[in-house]
């Protein structure tokens, strides 16, 4: 996947161990740049990232507090995106929404790479039955259609946010386990891989050390596209009544509750329908991007 | 090719097992008191005999092992077990309400089919144009769109005259009825849509530069003869994987589908189950749901075999 430096500049000096890191990373985000999809991608993901962590600061008005003297009023200069039947904003309570949408995305997404990541090297590294067992396994989980998974898991453990992170982890694991088992694959008979192991480097060492960093690549796309499918998850999850249980609001529950004021207050289940879109996009925007950056050939051909 | 066959399906039966393991597992873990589920307020002026009577006559107080061998080896014979609270034996309520899940999930094939491919090869031949741009921006769009909220703005607009045109009808299944399956199927095909274009352009890309497609333009066929003949059947490769693989996908979205629309299907059946803890019904249409895109994925294995030799030796 990563292809070694090719120095432009100077070919003749040789090149030192410092240099190569530096150029690689020059050149990825030379590329990362030139890429407007890309750009695209991480300037909504930094928004949103910024609307959830000032979400105190910018938020106009309490996002639980109920005003019984405004419900229900369109988007205009008092409340920009409208109120909902209790008279809260909109606009506020989608701010601190994104709060949720985003640790869950993180956190859920962090799980499902980090199995992914000790799960592939372990059956690339290892290979024979211990790979074939992790292969079955990852294939059963492959199987079982994630969604249906998710709502049987949050009726047998509460829908915390913990049981919740660790149903969207776990669900999401598999394509990061064959990606991953597939990169180590691909570079496990590499000269600096064998001569890592001539020198008698331990294989915890190769493992994170040497076919870690050369695989990233691939698994930092995979992620990104990743949160994007958890937030979506999370979110049919709480439009079906089944997501976290907790006063603050999130995307997908406003979505269910506006669903009652489809033919009277349109607001109400377009603009968080509408977020959850633009993050999502962005997401998949930042893993297309990222992608191209790092397989110069998509973008040459 | 029949080894082929014979060792994929050899590998398809522990997969299988796994399957049944884990969702036995997670089915035994559910607060299984469907008792309660349903009895609600009733249930504690219930005597305890009573209850206990029920309990045991529904297997619900065997140990796991015990409720493991008895459903392993009803599955073996084709059974799936009653559901607690419906009337109905499980494998009754799949029969019913799997052909009208069918039903959308190839309605959103058809939709995905019919728009998926044709936008991607545009988007191939007008590569780097903004008509390019244009196409693969929207499909990124509906990669990202949450169905459920698709569901309601397509109500929003086509069903009612308050913000929109009162095309169709807004929820509901009527045997034979293609009105009521044009939304559903369209808000399941959506995703599909979008991937299909993505991955169609892709695919006809990688093969224009080919030397056969050369050689083919340069005796002279016509374009589009080559366009569909010769470039569009060697992309179908990873179309048809692509294709096999979201299958469970569409699966997947007939639950919110089925749910927005109140269509009778395996998705609309599996939420009430849920809330009313009838563990044989979930475990039953978790199961067959699983099994069903095992089989399309060895079934996609097998096309990809059958038009690709060079699989069946690796």
């Amino acid at each position: 996947m990563t292809t070694a430096a090719r120095p432009t500049e100077n070919p003749v000096r040789p090149v030192t161990l410092q240099e190569t890191r530096i150029s690689n990373r020059r050149r990825f985000w030379r590329a990362f740049r030139r890429n407007r999809v890309a750009v695209a991608g991480l300037i909504i993901v930094s928004l949103m990232a910024l609307g959830a962590i000032f979400a105190p600061v910018i938020a106009p008005y309490d996002p639980i507090e109920p005003h019984y003297t405004a419900r229900l009023q369109p988007p205009g200069p008092e409340f920009l995106l409208g109120s909902d039947e209790l008279g809260r904003d909109l606009l506020s309570r989608l701010l601190y929404g994104a709060r949720i949408s985003l640790v869950i995305g993180f956190v859920a997404q962090g799980v499902a790479i980090s199995i992914g990541i000790v799960l592939g090297l372990i059956a690339g590294w290892y290979g024979g039955w211990i790979d074939d067992l992790i292969m079955r396994i990852t294939d059963i989980f492959f199987a079982i259609p994630g969604l249906m998974f998710l709502i049987v898991w949050v009726t047998i453990f509460e829908p915390s946010p913990v049981s919740i992170f660790l149903a969207l982890g776990l669900i999401s694991w598999p394509s990061n386990v064959r990606m991953m088992r597939g990169q180590v694959l691909s570079v496990k008979d590499l000269d600096y891989v064998l001569s890592a192991r001539a020198l008698g480097a331990s294989t915890p060492r190769i493992l994170f050390i040497h076919i870690l960093p050369n695989a990233i690549g691939p698994m930092v796309v995979l992620a990104s596209l990743g949160v994007a499918g958890v937030i979506l998850s999370e979110s049919i999850l709480s439009f079906l009544g089944l997501g976290i249980q907790i006063p603050t609001p999130s995307w997908g529950t406003m979505v269910n509750t506006g669903k009652a004021y489809m033919t009277t207050a349109w607001w109400y289940s377009v603009f968080p329908g509408l977020v959850i879109m633009l993050t999502v996009l962005g997401f998949n925007f930042l893993g297309d991007g990222l992608l191209d950056a790092l397989q110069p050939s998509r973008n040459t051909r | 090719m029949a080894l082929y066959i014979l060792r994929r399906l050899v590998q398809v039966i522990p997969t299988l097992f796994g399957i049944f393991t884990v969702l036995f597992i997670l089915a035994y873990l559910m607060p299984s008191d469907p008792l309660r589920a349903v009895l609600g307020e009733q249930y504690r002026r219930l005597p305890p005999e009573v209850i206990e009577g029920i309990r045991e006559e529904l297997g619900l107080n065997d140990s796991f092992i015990e409720r493991y061998v008895q459903f392993l080896g009803q599955l073996l014979r084709g059974d799936l077990g009653r559901s607690y609270i419906l009337s109905q034996d499980v494998s009754e309520i799949i029969a019913y309400r799997f052909p009208r899940t069918l039903q959308l999930m190839i309605g959103g094939m058809f939709v995905a089919l019919i728009m998926g491919i044709p936008i991607g090869i545009i988007a191939a031949e007008k590569q780097y144009t903004w008509i390019d741009h244009f196409l693969m921006f929207i499909s990124l769009v509906g990669v990202s769109m949450p169905v459920f909220w698709l569901a309601l703005i397509a109500q929003m607009l086509l069903t009612q005259s308050k913000y929109g045109i009162a095309l169709f009808p807004v929820a509901g299944y009527e045997q034979g009825s293609l009105i009521h399956m044009v939304l559903p199927s369209l808000v399941i095909g959506t995703q599909l849509t979008a991937t299909l274009a993505r991955i169609t352009r892709t695919a006809m890309l990688e093969v224009r530069g080919q030397d056969y497609i050369v050689t083919a333009r340069a005796k002279g066929l016509p374009y589009r003869m080559v366009l569909i003949g010769h470039q569009l059947r060697n992309a179908l490769i990873p179309i048809i994987t692509i294709i096999g693989l979201n299958i469970g996908g569409l699966l997947g979205g007939s639950i919110v589908t089925e749910t927005v629309f109140n269509w009778p299907g395996l998705g609309r059946a599996i939420v009430p189950a849920i809330e009313r803890r009838d563990t044989p019904v979930i475990l039953g249409i978790l199961l067959f749901g699983s099994f069903l895109f095992i089989i399309i994925n060895l079934i996609t294995d097998l096309i990809y075999a059958l038009v690709n030799p060079r699989i069946r030796y690796s």
